[in-house]
């Protein structure tokens, strides 16, 4: 209970609150921007957490997330271009509503929703992962190890087009993730005599490359192909039944609340799936069980309320598999993950055993932004509003720089600018090619991990090669990983072998009518 | 190039780059069976064999496909977005070198430069370059621009968080 108490007293510290309240309205203001999305805004501010005490850091890149999960929906409103890929569903009805004068009632319902959808998967959060994380506790070596197999191959498979591809970019992510120190014999491992590898590639230059300086490089290639994107009319209507949501319009719409909430928090606990499956999959339901089915794709607030209730929802939830086993779900979380291991912490079960405080502050912390994004939502809409109006040309040169700056601020090295370098120009051929810099991404944080519980598992069991075979839960973790890849297999060979029939009746059809 | 041509060759060069790991850079720069415990080239070993079987068999499914003159699946013989209208997120398509290089060289050359001459006059004329390039051909916007991102992250980065900037300080 003292730590209880502490905690949630640590987390309203004034330090914690002021830097809660920036990353909320950081990740508000980024999230509105096209092409910068939670994770990427992460990636480049992690440097400047290295300045901060655990509990604030956490507390910064959290806030950072929730707030540019509602940030996605301003653009995605004004503009029909969602600002993150999660967003696209809020699109089918925001943006006519913003045709029809009332953009700034979407957006309200936006935010509600997104609150919403926040609250209740943090509250499951809080409810949850302690408990689990107890059970965790008693998972040894050769389930953890199991445990990371099957999660990579989920990610790999599910989380992409291609199995094979998924698969290739976690291989090449746990390669790289290897290089530095070898755990056992102490001595350097493929550093290619290069001693700034030692320890290791950084996991900041790593991500920023990968995550923002490959997006910056594709945007601009975009932008010199298309021009400028659109500019966002004016959203904010005289008459207030256009602006506002009434408790009666809030309250008709709460099952889809619920439900569009429970959907998130299921697919954020899930790794690989990410928010986009939880917002399609929430539209989805919400239409098929709607009453006003009609008014779905031309400016319902039920549609919203569907897509943001679930996309906010897998913030918090995507945090349930990294508090409980250390695995991130997603990229957001596997970022967050590099903040604790910055910080000198190793997320998973003994979280809660060797940092109850942190993890109580945390809780207070992720409550605490809840509320703050309330806040910041209404109060500073109409300032967010005009950050989708920043002109390209003025944008896009300040996140190169500070792609450049963030990962030279990491350990003052210029090595880490030429690595994150390196990795943008292999993210951008990742993206062009459909290789998963997701799965790439957490195969590269979890190697070490998965090393060291191969490595205890032979020690433990002095060379028994059935050693598996002896734990159960191993046992179904690994026939697990196995199904997966035998499953997406069969799915992509039956997929193929679908369109090649259909190709084959269209060219039998139009050679019959030739 | 249709993208089936473009992904075979991604492929074979995976699999040169995984002949490559397994013959040479293993075994030269993975230290030695310390005697108990799993051989430090297992995972790299792991890991590498992965990506060759995956590529491998891929190249095996192109082949049987091609072999068999079966009309291959639509996103396998040209790109997405050249067939609809992408979802603003599809980033799969052709590269552009061009574009790609000038971005990417005047970055490096920062890098070169920031050691030479130093932070302040590296990053103003990085930020100009930089600016021209993404097509910025208003001068005094790019100037002033130039100046006040490179002076915003020079006291950010000396004041705010107590860090040297890069390279000779000539100022």
């Amino acid at each position: 209970m003292e730590m209880i108490i502490a905690g949630l007293l640590d987390s309203i510290s004034p330090a914690s609150l002021i830097f809660l309240f920036g990353g909320v309205a950081v990740g508000v203001l980024v999230g509105a921007i096209p092409g910068i999305n939670g994770p990427m805004a992460i990636a480049l501010f992690i440097p400047v957490t290295y300045y901060m005490t655990p509990l604030t850091a956490i507390g910064f890149l959290v806030g950072l997330n929730k707030g540019a999960f509602f940030g996605g929906a301003v653009s995605a409103v004004l503009l029909r271009t969602p600002g993150t890929p999660e967003a696209a569903a809020t699109t089918w009805d925001g943006y006519p509503l913003t045709q029809q004068g009332k953009g700034e009632k979407a957006l309200r319902m936006a935010l509600y929703s997104s609150v919403a959808g926040d609250f209740i998967s943090t509250v499951v959060l809080i409810l949850i992962a302690a408990p689990l994380a107890a059970v965790a506790l008693f998972m040894g070596p050769a389930e953890i190890f199991a445990l990371i197999s099957v999660s990579l191959t989920i990610i790999a498979g599910i989380g992409t087009t291609s199995l094979s591809r998924g698969l290739v970019a976690a291989g090449f992510g746990i390669l790289l993730g290897l290089i530095g120190t070898e755990p056992v014999t102490a001595l350097p491992r493929l550093t290619f005599d290069v001693y700034q590898l030692g320890s290791g590639l950084s996991l900041i230059p790593v991500a920023i490359g990968l995550l923002a300086f490959s997006e910056i490089l594709l945007q601009l290639e975009r932008l010199s192909l298309k021009g400028d994107g659109e500019h966002a009319a004016n959203v904010f209507s005289s008459k207030l039944e256009d602006r506002m949501v009434t408790f009666k319009e809030f309250f008709s719409n709460i099952k889809t609340l619920i439900r569009g909430s429970m959907i998130g928090i299921g697919v954020g606990a899930m790794p690989g799936l990410g928010a986009p499956v939880a917002s399609f999959m929430s539209y989805d339901q919400a239409m098929k069980r709607s009453k006003n089915k009609e008014e779905f794709g031309k400016g319902s607030l039920e549609g919203i309320g569907a897509s943001e209730s679930a996309n906010s929802a897998v913030v918090a939830s995507s945090l349930i598999p990294l508090f409980v086993l250390g695995i991130p779900g997603n990229l957001a979380a596997a970022m967050l993950m590099g903040a604790f291991m910055i910080h000198g912490m190793q997320p998973g079960p003994l979280l809660f055993k060797e940092n109850a405080q942190l993890m109580y502050g945390i809780y207070g912390s992720l409550m605490l932004a809840s509320l703050f994004l309330l806040v910041i939502g209404r109060f500073g809409m109409r300032y967010f509003c005009k950050a989708v109006d920043i002109p390209a040309m003025i944008l896009y040169p300040i996140v190169v720089f500070t792609c450049i700056m963030g990962s030279y601020l990491g350990q003052s090295s210029m090595f880490d600018v030429g690595v994150m370098l390196v990795f943008g120009f292999i993210g951008y051929f990742m993206r062009k090619f459909d290789y998963s810099y997701v799965a790439f991404l957490i195969g590269f944080i979890l190697a070490p991990e998965w090393e060291r519980a191969l490595q205890q598992v032979v020690i433990i069991s002095e060379y028994d090669t059935f050693m598996f075979f002896h734990r159960p839960v191993a046992v179904v973790l690994m026939a697990l990983t196995f199904f997966v890849i035998a499953r997406t297999f069969w799915v992509s060979i039956n997929a193929g072998r679908k369109i090649r029939l259909e190709a084959a009746s269209t060219a039998a059809g139009q050679h019959k009518s030739d | 190039m249709t993208r089936i041509k473009r992904d075979t060759i991604a492929y074979l060069l995976i699999v040169g780059f995984s002949i490559l790991m397994l013959t040479w850079a293993i075994p030269a720069y993975t230290p030695p069976y310390p005697g108990y415990g799993a051989s430090p080239a297992m995972m790299p070993i792991v890991s590498v064999g992965v990506m060759l079987f995956m590529s491998c068999l891929s190249i095996v499914f192109i082949g049987v496909a091609l072999y068999m003159n079966k009309p291959l699946p639509l996103e396998e013989r040209e790109f997405p977005e050249d067939l609809e209208d992408g979802d603003g997120f599809t980033q799969v398509g052709r590269v552009n070198l061009y574009h790609l290089a000038s971005i990417m060289i005047p970055c490096v050359l920062l890098v070169v430069a920031i050691e030479y001459i130093g932070y302040m006059l590296a990053s103003f004329a990085f930020l100009i370059v930089l600016q021209y390039v993404i097509g910025n051909r208003k001068w005094v916007q790019s100037i002033v621009m130039a100046i006040i991102l490179t002076a915003v992250l020079y006291i950010v980065m000396r004041y705010g968080f107590g860090v040297p900037v890069p390279g000779p300080q000539f100022f």
